[in-house]
């Protein structure tokens, strides 16, 4: 199994498609922070034009956690693209080559296959999570420095202490990776039904696409739905940034305002993630190789 | 002796198509199996069957004397194969991807001399860094074949494995499994549907058609030595074959549907014939025995796919 893993590891490592995400997401998070060190001030501007009027805000608003703030709200809509490309092609890819049949009449088996695959695209995604991180919360505290952060919510505003900071975007990151494994979990699930990897590429992007809408769309009717589709819970990470306040408003440090419901929609994620993975198996076990 | 391959009553069928058809053989030991039959008669899905990658209907196959099903790892540890074309990756080299298949086949892990050993059996040596998209589809095919024997197998099962390879291509893949037979004590199943690829390496056949066991037996018996064809092409066919109609051989022309002199006789009785024409200074060009057994193929086929166009 070990062997096996190791084996898919090196593989992916070893085509250089797989460091485009790594060179797309170095260019994403840079045009932003480009951006936001020429024209951040006008976007802080923008961001508080409803509530400057009411309350005066000082000290350093657009600093490094902010800025991580902003990437992680604007790429990880995009990231589930960039893990797609891989996990969708860990089996169809391999049926196109026509590598599959010689893989699987050495003496492995098909679970130890499905099981070695899916945990390289853990590994896979993992990895671009953490370079994501060091890019958008390491390199723009080196450029914008470190702060308080200021989190807008719709009617009210949150601010974290700087030291109060660092091990949310932890849990984020750690919550985000959850979510990303989901996506890698279904773009791999579909990968077992092709034999070239475009198809589970663009069926798992349609059906983020489909049920992002649905999560978002504010028709009663797909209300009752909405708790089921896993991209209902994608966004949770953000409930790091939310605290519980004191009588007097004031913001209880290391705290989350909803806690259970930040691990139920993980706990959702992971459930997602065995339900793909353990249909994966079944499907793969019973699939006559005809590539 | 206890068969290496032994299939009962093996069938698969996709939906409404039966590919295979209660099919049984089976395979000794040190056996060149030859597997023959037209495209779409059932080779390659029996030949998957054997190799787990297709899930049977019905029927039983054991294979060193165990149920493949239940004893999957310990008989696939001694099986090495091609099928159809050896695809590999791409974007690897030579000998990392002998590495890559021989960590999971089984055998001893091996060092990069030893890759490099099994490299040069198969003449790929020199290519060994190279990735293997700047290799031909021969150079594919061999190193298809260098990880069917990366972890010294006991069962070699070739599935067309001289597709898209030269002359020289093919007959080096025709040795390689001679030796791998006779040199080496292999069992060894190839697939082809060409005749004459099989006739000149199986010691046993096996000749399928729509899924069915057409025959199964000792190449040498199939063969029929007592009534080869013999094809002559000299400098004046139309003289020669007046030489000839006025000879002892007269009894042994056949109507010709070509330009080429035809004569049916025992195969041993070719070098006598061959004397006999220099003695009457008839100018050969060639003399060749036309493979029996390609007759005898055509007529256990249905010959479907010989549309009236192609037909002599």
């Amino acid at each position: 199994m070990w062997k096996l893993l190791k084996i898919e590891l090196f593989k992916i490592f070893s085509r250089p498609r797989t460091f485009i995400s790594f060179g797309a997401i170095a260019a994403l998070v840079g045009i932003i922070q480009f951006g936001l060190k020429l024209d951040g001030d006008s976007y802080i501007e923008f961001m508080l034009r409803d509530v400057s009027v009411s309350l005066d805000v000082e000290g350093k608003v657009l600093n490094g956690y902010l800025i991580c703030f902003i990437v992680l709200q604007l790429l990880l809509v995009h990231v589930p693209l960039l893990i797609t490309i891989v996990a969708g092609d860990l089996i169809s890819g391999e049926a196109n080559m026509g590598t599959l049949r010689l893989l699987l009449t050495k003496p492995v088996s098909r679970t130890e296959v499905i099981l070695a695959k899916f945990g390289a695209a853990a590994i896979y995604t993992l990895i671009l999570l953490v370079w994501m991180a060091i890019l958008a919360l390491f390199v723009s505290l080196l450029i914008f420095g470190s702060g308080d952060m200021l989190n807008l919510k719709a009617d009210y505003i949150v601010q974290l202490k700087s030291f109060d900071i660092m091990w949310r975007y932890l849990a984020a990151f750690g919550f985000a990776a959850i979510a990303m494994l989901t996506v890698a979990a279904l773009g791999f699930f579909l990968s077992i039904f092709a034999e070239n990897s475009i198809g589970p590429i663009v069926a798992t992007m349609s059906i983020i696409i489909v049920c992002t809408i649905l999560s978002t769309l504010d028709i009663p009717v797909f209300n009752a739905i909405k708790p089921f589709l896993f991209t209902t819970h994608m966004i949770g990470w953000k409930g790091f940034f939310d605290v519980r306040v004191t009588a007097d408003n004031e913001a209880i440090i290391g705290s989350v305002q909803n806690l259970n419901r930040v691990l139920q929609a993980a706990g959702i994620l992971v459930l997602h993630i065995i339900g793909f993975l353990v249909a994966s198996i079944w499907v793969f076990k019973k699939k006559d190789i005809l590539s | 002796m206890q068969p290496i391959i032994k299939v009962t009553n093996l069938s698969k069928h996709f939906k409404k198509l039966i590919a295979v058809n209660g099919l049984s053989f089976s395979v000794e030991k040190g056996d060149v199996y030859g597997f023959l039959g037209q495209n779409g008669a059932g080779k390659s899905t029996t030949i998957r069957m054997l190799l787990t990658l297709i899930e049977p209907t019905e029927g039983s196959i054991e294979i060193f004397g165990m149920e493949l099903k239940k004893h999957r790892k310990e008989i696939l540890r001694q099986v090495g194969a091609v099928i159809e074309k050896p695809d590999v990756y791409k974007y690897l080299s030579a000998v990392e991807n002998l590495r890559l298949f021989s960590q999971i086949s089984g055998g001893p892990s091996l060092n990069r001399s030893q890759l490099l050993d099994k490299l040069e059996m198969v003449g790929l040596q020199e290519r060994a860094d190279s990735p293997v998209k700047t290799f031909s589809q021969g150079m594919k095919q061999r190193l298809g074949v260098a990880i069917a024997l990366v972890h010294d197998p006991q069962l070699i099962i070739l599935d067309e494995p001289t597709n898209g390879l030269d002359p020289q291509g093919i007959a080096d893949i025709r040795n390689l499994i001679l030796r791998l037979s006779h040199a080496m004590g292999k069992t060894v199943v190839v697939s082809s549907h060409l005749l004459s690829e099989i006739e000149l390496i199986a010691n046993r056949l096996l000749i399928i058609d729509e899924g069915k066991k057409m025959v199964e037996g000792n190449a040498a018996e199939l063969f029929d030595p007592a009534n080869t064809i013999v094809e002559l092409n000299t400098i004046d066919n139309k003289a020669s074959l007046a030489a000839i109609s006025d000879s002892s051989w007269q009894a042994n022309l056949q109507p010709s549907r070509n330009n080429l002199i035809v004569l049916k006789m025992h195969r041993q009785q070719i070098p006598l014939f061959n004397r006999h024409l220099a003695e009457m200074q008839v100018d050969v060009i060639s003399l060749q025995p036309r493979l029996s057994l390609e007759d005898y193929f055509l007529q256990v086929t249905t010959g479907k796919q010989h549309v009236e166009a192609f037909k002599d």
